[in-house]
């Protein structure tokens, strides 16, 4: 048979069949002929290249399925060309036949085909399969609700542990570099502070333009002021500031422990004696806990001004009147009490990114997923924690 | 030898970063079939050779041939022809951790040809037996052990029947049994397979026990000094490659 014109095939992969093309005349060909008690005999012919077409494995199977033969015997003397693919074919056929108790004839072939038949054959015994039957759909979400117990149980003893270790800290006795610290205060504070600002500012002018829409329904748009700056003030500031650090600062202490776990380095650290806990884990919530307050202070500055910009533009109000009015509506409680948010989500990012760190396996392709894991649950326990602080403020009357 | 033969060649390279110059005017060609040595103490430019021969870093000067080829000043889609003639097993091994050891040896059979699925199955599985390693296709790489991971490496390296092969360290963190057993595998592939191998190293056994000629590079006089059979620079080579050859027996 006479290779017909390939199709055209994009990028590569093209260009090598092409130069196999070259020097390939044929097509692989995989005859069956069986007579009537005789063996199955199997004629292999052409050309054999990974980078030509194949004969399916898969129709020999099905007529060894058909009626199973006395016996199969594979020829390979019409074989012109060959490399790993036809020794590939072959090797399957073979292992088809012993699966079905079938006697098999190899024969015809290039010595080399049958020195690599060989040495594939003769490797160590393949290592038992996993557990064979996958568990019931019962047994699945028992097994789930058990290794949920078994997590939940790990974020209790690390938050146990990191409460230990700070407080070993303020005994003086918690062991870690003060230049890890500032670098740390750096990183998530003082380099986070731009994109706080810009995100911030952006919600100040959303917020007053919603303010403004339905305010309008009652005439009393005049008061953007006061609903931003309530609105920015006790909330959305130190809310919006934790969601940034969630997915800067968290996922970064996330990868960061979890890459030092599949590199060996926290090993290091428990050999030598140095609890990771006090090490890694502390200062980043030192340093979290501490720029959360301040970033958010800039929080609020930086969305009550996006909400002037929008007062100014759209109302005509001006600056002076409008600070005036944002000055009125915000007491020094709901500025407290919005830092105290703040410190709080600053302390949940941290410990929920190193803690999906340092639960993180070991290897490379655990890196990623713990800073996502490590996002997501931060985001998940800041607005959690949003909802709780709603609750005790409203009952407090704060 | 006519030239048809030579699958790789070096001509007048001059490797180096920025200013400093790690060696000068290196010659060499690599006939069809030969284990061809790279060595040389830690840090004599074994690497950076590598990473030449590969395109991963540029030449100050001098050229790279693959069967004859320009391979240094050949456009980029040329560059990836060339090269897929080639198989490659890191130091590290450097399997895809998120990928299967079945996932690792096919993803060059599923980008570089158009056999189909139960085809690609069929050939995975021959080279993870060929490398031993029957029946772990569903295996994690960090499942396995260093050597095996190393035998998975050259699983997938073979993958596509390179032409060439090279090797960088490849008893590296192994021990002297299992790094042995690698290099045995290593030369029946080679025989079986027909492939050509350059081999990057500073492992004496390996050298004397695979390599069909090896070329040594000495880090301070920046130039290779010595080309020939391992045995005969071991005897007759310069004293520098005696005294490596002698080292090396006298710490193994």
């Amino acid at each position: 048979m006479r290779r017909a014109a390939r199709p055209p095939r994009l990028g590569p992969s093209a260009a090598r069949g092409e130069g196999y093309d070259a020097s390939v005349g044929t097509d692989a060909t995989c005859e069956l002929r069986r007579g009537d008690g005789a063996p199955l005999l199997v004629l292999l012919g052409g050309s054999w290249r990974l980078a030509g077409r194949l004969p399916d494995p898969g129709d020999v199977e099905r007529e060894l399925d058909r009626a199973r033969p006395s016996g199969v015997a594979i020829d390979g003397s019409g074989v012109v060309g060959w490399d790993s693919a036809l020794v590939a074919f072959v090797a399957d056929l073979v292992d088809a036949c012993r699966a079905r108790s079938v006697s098999v004839d190899v024969r015809g072939f290039p010595a080399e085909v049958g020195r690599l038949l060989e040495i594939a054959e003769e490797g160590p015994a393949p290592p038992e399969p996993p557990a064979a039957a996958p568990p019931s759909g019962i047994e699945r979400i028992g097994e789930q609700a058990l290794r949920r117990e078994e997590r939940l149980g790990d974020v209790v003893a690390f938050v146990g542990e990191s409460a230990l270790a700070l407080g070993r800290l303020v005994r003086r006795r918690a062991r870690f570099r003060p230049q890890d610290l500032w670098l740390l205060v750096q990183q998530s504070g003082a380099e986070a502070l731009a994109i706080v600002a810009l995100v911030n500012f952006l919600v100040g002018i959303i917020l007053a333009f919603v303010g403004i829409t339905q305010l309008r329904s009652f005439s009393a748009e005049g008061f953007v002021a006061q609903v931003v700056g309530i609105a920015v003030v006790r909330d959305m500031g130190a809310l919006i500031t934790g969601i940034v650090l969630s997915g800067r600062s968290g996922g970064a202490f996330a990868a960061q422990l979890a890459s030092m776990n599949a590199t060996q380095e926290i090993d290091a650290l428990r050999t030598l004696g140095i609890s990771p806990v006090e090490f890694l884990v502390v200062p980043r919530l030192l340093a979290l806990t501490a720029m959360a307050p301040l970033l958010t202070l800039f929080a609020d500055a930086t969305g009550i001004l996006g909400g002037a910009v929008v007062g100014t533009t759209m109302l005509h109000q001006t600056i002076p009147g409008y600070v005036r009015q944002t000055a009125a509506a915000v007491s020094a409680g709901d500025l407290v009490g919005g830092l105290v948010k703040g410190a709080t989500y600053g302390l949940l990012v941290a410990l929920t990114g190193t803690l999906r760190g340092m639960q993180a396996g070991r290897s490379a392709a655990r890196v990623g997923e713990a800073a996502t894991a490590a996002v997501v649950a931060g985001i998940v326990a800041i607005i959690a924690a949003c909802g709780v602080y709603q609750y005790v403020f409203f009952l407090l009357g704060w | 030898m006519t030239v048809a033969d030579d699958v790789l060649q070096v001509r007048g390279l001059t490797m180096g970063y920025g200013d400093r110059v790690v060696i000068r005017d290196l010659d060499f060609r690599v006939r069809r079939g030969e284990v061809y040595v790279v060595m040389g103490a830690s840090g004599s430019g074994k690497t950076t050779l590598l990473r030449h021969l590969l395109g991963l870093q540029e030449p100050v000067a001098g050229e790279v041939r693959y069967g004859g080829e320009d391979f240094t000043r050949a456009p980029p889609e040329d560059r990836e022809r060339l090269l897929r003639r080639a198989g490659v097993l890191f130091q590290g091994a450097a399997l895809w951790t998120s990928m299967t050891l079945a996932e690792n040896v096919a993803l060059p059979l599923e980008q570089f040809t158009s056999l189909p699925p139960p085809a690609i199955r069929a050939v995975v599985r021959l080279k993870l037996s060929l490398v031993g390693l029957r029946g772990f296709e569903g295996y994690w790489p960090w499942e396995l052990s260093g050597g095996m991971q190393k035998r998975a490496g050259l699983a997938r390296a073979i993958a596509l029947d390179p032409e060439l092969l090279f090797i960088d360290e490849p008893s590296a963190s192994l021990d002297p049994p299992t790094a042995r057993r690698l290099d045995a595998l290593l030369l029946r592939l080679r025989d079986a397979l027909g492939t050509t191998a350059v081999i990057v190293t500073h492992d004496v056994a390996t050298i004397l026990g695979v390599g069909t000629r090896a070329l040594f590079l000495d880090g301070e006089a920046q130039r290779a000094i010595a080309e020939g059979p391992p045995s005969e620079l071991r005897e007759h080579g310069p004293a520098a490659v005696r005294a490596f050859f002698a080292g090396g027996a006298a710490g193994a």
